[in-house]
């Protein structure tokens, strides 16, 4: 269940509420401006209000509008934590505004007492805390976040695909998401790369790629093994724990890994073949031999453009790793690959499983 | 800008559906939908409950018919007969037809839709995904849309209508990333824009943006508004914010407590107790604050709804959703607390008047959703009836206005008329004298509808509020746009926004005077039982010369005779 255990802050619930006077705090909200028009950078305004128990960063900023600013722009539609509009960074973490209780980020505010707002990262600034969506629009269009129906046209809305618990509980998690975005603002390969494909719009996928009404489940893979694609995730897994409704993220990019390296061979993409080689190093050594990597990953004509001047570099500065002889397996290997077979026949058996089509 | 076939304002189930539907029905066809959020945002996402169709999964003896049966009588039997059988007869076509385009519905052990009982329904015939049907329903559209290339302008807040006689040429709008007034002159206009209960401010449980857009628009451009007087209210709303603490508590036996610590339902329904029918319970927590025995604090008067003797296993396993709520809106842990609450406003029945093709009276004006008024709900909507009612109609009016669309003439707006539109606004961003704050109309509005407008409502009453909404329309003239920046200013979108409220109110208020009787969703302490020699027939708003106008329409019957509605 998607529920926060930590919820309350015990020492607060303890003082005796009347129901008068409810107990108040002075907050201040340190909030980010931008108005394209008038600034030529971005500032901070600092508006000190007495927030009382139970009132939302969402409530504040609506407060703060209408009585001290008007100014002050962001968005929110349903401040029910269903529309997913009000993301927004709150005390460095992206979240929605309007499920984040004032009195439990206090708690959390790097200087006492000040609450910082910011707008989402990774996407174009408009004003203040509003960031352009349409990157991320574009993006569901790309890697096709859609249902193409194996149904034809004329029998539409005639009969039912008949689809079973199992399945629906397979995309269940993922139908979840509100496209909030932000697992896309704390990406940490977005902020380097503004092309990736992002953690939302690979959550999609997934769950359009699981789902046995559909019927352009290859297109949709080719284009998720391209450059900017599923293989640069670095799994951080600062998407899944910014997620605002608990979904798995990171575990659905597992899974979109696993189909590709299935269903198009670990020879397809750099992606793969570098997946494939830490493999292949790991059960045999136990650690990496980073000197033929890249060789294994992008070939000897990419390494050679692309890796020589940092390799001659490496060189004069003697931090090359070892050559591949040189590299010796780590301490009780026998043991090790013994686990390692383990546990890939069990991640085979798994997928067989679940991957029945 | 190149004329369009068909614009669509609204990006939620209903306007995503009509655009999907206009371009299957001639995807030559040059259509764009414009919204004032992301679609994917629209208030459809809120939706938790499900969709009714007679699909017979989970009980084989459900028919259609029955249907349409608890339909009319959930109405108090002034739904037009033809219309709820045209929504009922869609409604197995229409959830297949989202299945097969890849809604998540959850599933029966025989791999069918699943469904569950819902209120007012003699089968269990609602189709839900869990508790995220609008959501997972909405999603799928906005996917579809993408995938056919659908045209959209985000963020577009629309301003008015472009008329020439009884015929429209098109719309202006406000493109809110530059702040420009722009010009969609098109041969066909459909809204789909949503409710209007937000009107009730704090005491509503819609999202901010459920402001009657719309219906303001089509109001003011002289389109009757029909049977606006009936508002739905759900018993349970969190006291703050008037977000729905969801009929499954009191399901699992939360108790409803008043100050004086009585478990006050036994005065109202002693058998059925907390577990009455919405409007009946609303009504007693409301009579129970008038009367004073309500707990009071700044934001509101309130009882509580006790959950606490239910213990934190049942709570957390069965009522997470509750608990979560209240934590985050009230700051109330339900295991610990109870929780306050009173009667929120939840569903708008009446809009704009159309006929059962979606159209209304102005030539290539349509609507559909909660935005209009078929009438499908009548004085009273079922559960798991707005879902169904968005798609259906939703798809009629795309189709139609796709037929439609080859008789008009494309028209044409003049550069002079958007400078107008345009004047308009710039003109509420200057400063002057003496102003008035829109936030405290807004909530005003709110406060003086819940009370003259609300759960109760009587003669003097209504009369107080149709003079206070008078008098906020006066000091309305005087609210300042502080923000004056072309870009995304939402200080100026919230002010036009408040303007579409008070026009609507009125004709809120006024039909609540009109209608001498009791019916549905509408109580006239004054006017106790319902009336149908005088008043079983629809109410009509229109604006003629600043003022309403009102009228009337006979109700559509058809095979089913007035009866007295009992549960």
């Amino acid at each position: 269940m998607n529920f926060r255990k930590e919820l309350i802050n015990h020492s607060l619930m303890t003082e005796t509420i009347d129901q008068h006077q409810e107990g108040k705090r002075d907050v201040t909200f340190r909030v980010f401006r931008f108005n394209p028009q008038v600034d030529s950078k971005p500032y901070f305004d600092d508006y000190t209000i007495s927030a009382e128990r139970g009132i939302t960063v969402l409530r504040s900023l609506n407060y703060i509008k209408e009585h001290v600013d008007a100014t002050l722009s962001f968005r929110a539609f349903c401040q029910a934590g269903i529309c997913g509009s009000c993301g927004m960074r709150v005390n460095g973490i992206s979240k929605l505004a309007c499920t984040s209780q004032v009195w439990e980020e206090l708690d959390k505010c790097r200087e006492p007492g000040i609450i910082k707002v910011e707008p989402l990262r990774s996407l174009p600034m408009i004003k203040d805390l509003i960031v352009d969506m349409d990157p991320l629009v574009d993006k569901m269009k790309r890697y096709s976040n859609w249902i193409n129906s194996t149904m034809p046209l004329a029998e539409m809305g005639k009969k039912e695909f008949l689809v079973s618990e199992e399945e629906f509980h397979r995309y269940d998690k993922a139908t979840d998401c509100i496209l909030c975005a932000s697992c896309v603002s704390e990406c940490s390969i977005l902020r380097a790369n503004k092309e990736y494909v992002s953690p939302a719009v690979l959550l999609k996928s997934y769950r359009m790629n699981v789902d046995s009404r559909d019927s352009i489940h290859d297109v949709r893979l080719a284009e998720l093994v391209k450059d900017h694609g599923v293989w640069d995730c670095t799994h951080c897994y600062r998407c899944q724990e910014s997620c605002v409704k608990s979904i798995p993220i990171m575990e659905a990019i597992h899974a979109i890994r696993e189909d590709a390296l299935e269903c198009r061979g670990p020879k397809d993409t750099s992606g793969a073949k570098h997946a494939e080689a830490f493999m292949e190093d790991i059960e045999k050594k136990g650690k990496l031999v980073e000197a033929t990597l890249p060789i294994r990953t992008n070939g000897m004509v990419w390494t050679l453009r692309n890796l020589l001047p940092m390799a001659m570099k490496m060189i004069v500065k003697r931090r090359t790793p070892p050559p591949p002889p040189l590299v010796k397996s780590s301490k009780g290997i026998k043991i090790f690959r013994a686990m390692f077979r383990e546990m890939t026949e069990h991640v085979k058996q798994d997928h067989q499983k679940s991957h029945k089509k | 800008m190149k004329p369009f076939d068909i614009v669509i304002v609204g990006g939620g189930g209903a306007g995503l559906y009509a655009a999907m539907e206009a371009m299957k029905t001639n995807p030559a066809l040059n259509i764009a939908v414009l919204s004032k959020v992301y679609p994917n945002r629209s208030h459809t996402s809120a939706a938790q409950g499900g969709a009714n169709a007679a699909l017979g999964n989970k009980a084989k003896d459900d028919t259609i018919e029955m249907h349409i049966f608890d339909t009319i009588k959930g109405s108090d039997y002034l739904a037009d007969q033809d219309a709820v059988e045209v929504l009922c007869s869609e409604a197995p076509k229409i959830i297949r037809e989202l299945e097969n385009i890849g809604t998540p519905w959850s599933r029966l052990d025989d791999n069918t839709i699943a469904q569950r009982p819902f209120g007012g329904a003699g089968r269990p015939r609602c189709c839900y995904c869990a508790d995220k049907t609008g959501h997972t329903i909405l999603q799928t559209l906005y996917e579809q849309c993408l995938r056919k290339g659908v045209i959209f302008f985000n963020e577009y807040f629309a301003l008015n209508l472009a008329v020439n006689g009884s015929r429209s040429r098109g719309l202006i709008a406000m493109n809110m990333k530059s702040g420009r007034v722009e010009a969609f002159p098109a041969k066909t206009v459909i809204f789909a824009t949503g409710g209007y209960a937000k009107m009730y401010w704090n005491r509503s449980s819609n999202a901010a943006g459920n402001t009657g857009d719309g219906q303001a628009i089509a109001y003011r451009a002289g389109i009757p508004m029909k049977d606006m007087e009936f508002v739905q209210f759900h018993p349970t709303g969190l006291r703050k914010s008037g977000l729905l603490v969801t009929e499954g508590a009191r399901g699992e036996g939360g108790y409803l407590i008043n100050k004086d610590g009585e478990r006050f339902m036994a005065r109202y329904a002693k058998e059925k107790m907390e577990l009455g029918p919405r409007d009946l319970v609303s009504r007693s927590i409301e009579t129970e604050i008038l009367e004073g025995r309500g707990f009071e604090s700044p934001a509101g008067k309130y009882v509580h709804l006790d959950l606490r003797h239910l213990g934190a296993d049942l709570i957390k396993s069965r009522l997470p959703q509750i608990r979560e709520m209240s934590l985050n809106f009230e700051g109330v842990d339900p295991i610990e607390e109870p929780i306050p609450v009173r009667p929120t406003a939840h569903y708008s029945m009446g809009g704009i008047d159309t006929d059962n093709f979606g159209r209304t009276v102005m030539d290539g004006v349509y609507a559909a959703g909660e935005c209009a008024c078929v009438s499908v709900h009548g004085a009273n909507r079922l559960g798991g009836n707005s879902l169904l009612d968005i798609l259906v109609f939703g798809r009629i009016a795309g189709h139609t206005a796709a037929e439609e669309a080859g008789k008009f003439e494309p028209g044409t707006i003049s550069e002079e008329e958007i400078r107008v539109s345009a004047e308009e606004l710039r003109h509420r961003m200057q400063p002057s004298g003496h102003y008035e704050r829109y936030g405290a109309l807004r909530e005003e509005l709110g406060q003086t509808l819940a009370l003259n407008a609300g759960i109760f409502r009587e003669s003097s009453l209504l009369h107080k509020g149709i003079e206070d909404i008078a008098e906020l329309k006066e000091r309305f003239k005087k609210v300042r746009v502080f923000d004056s920046s072309d870009v995304f200013n939402t200080n100026l979108m919230q002010v036009l926004e408040l303007k579409n409220m008070l026009d609507l109110a009125e004709t809120v208020a006024v039909g609540a005077l009109a209608r001498e009787e009791s019916r549905g969703s509408h109580t006239r302490i004054d006017f106790p039982v319902r009336d149908d020699e005088k008043w079983h027939k629809h109410t009509l708003a229109t604006l003629v010369d600043g003022k309403v106008l009102p009228g009337e329409k006979p109700v559509t019957m058809g095979r089913y005779e007035l009866q007295e509605r009992t549960y």
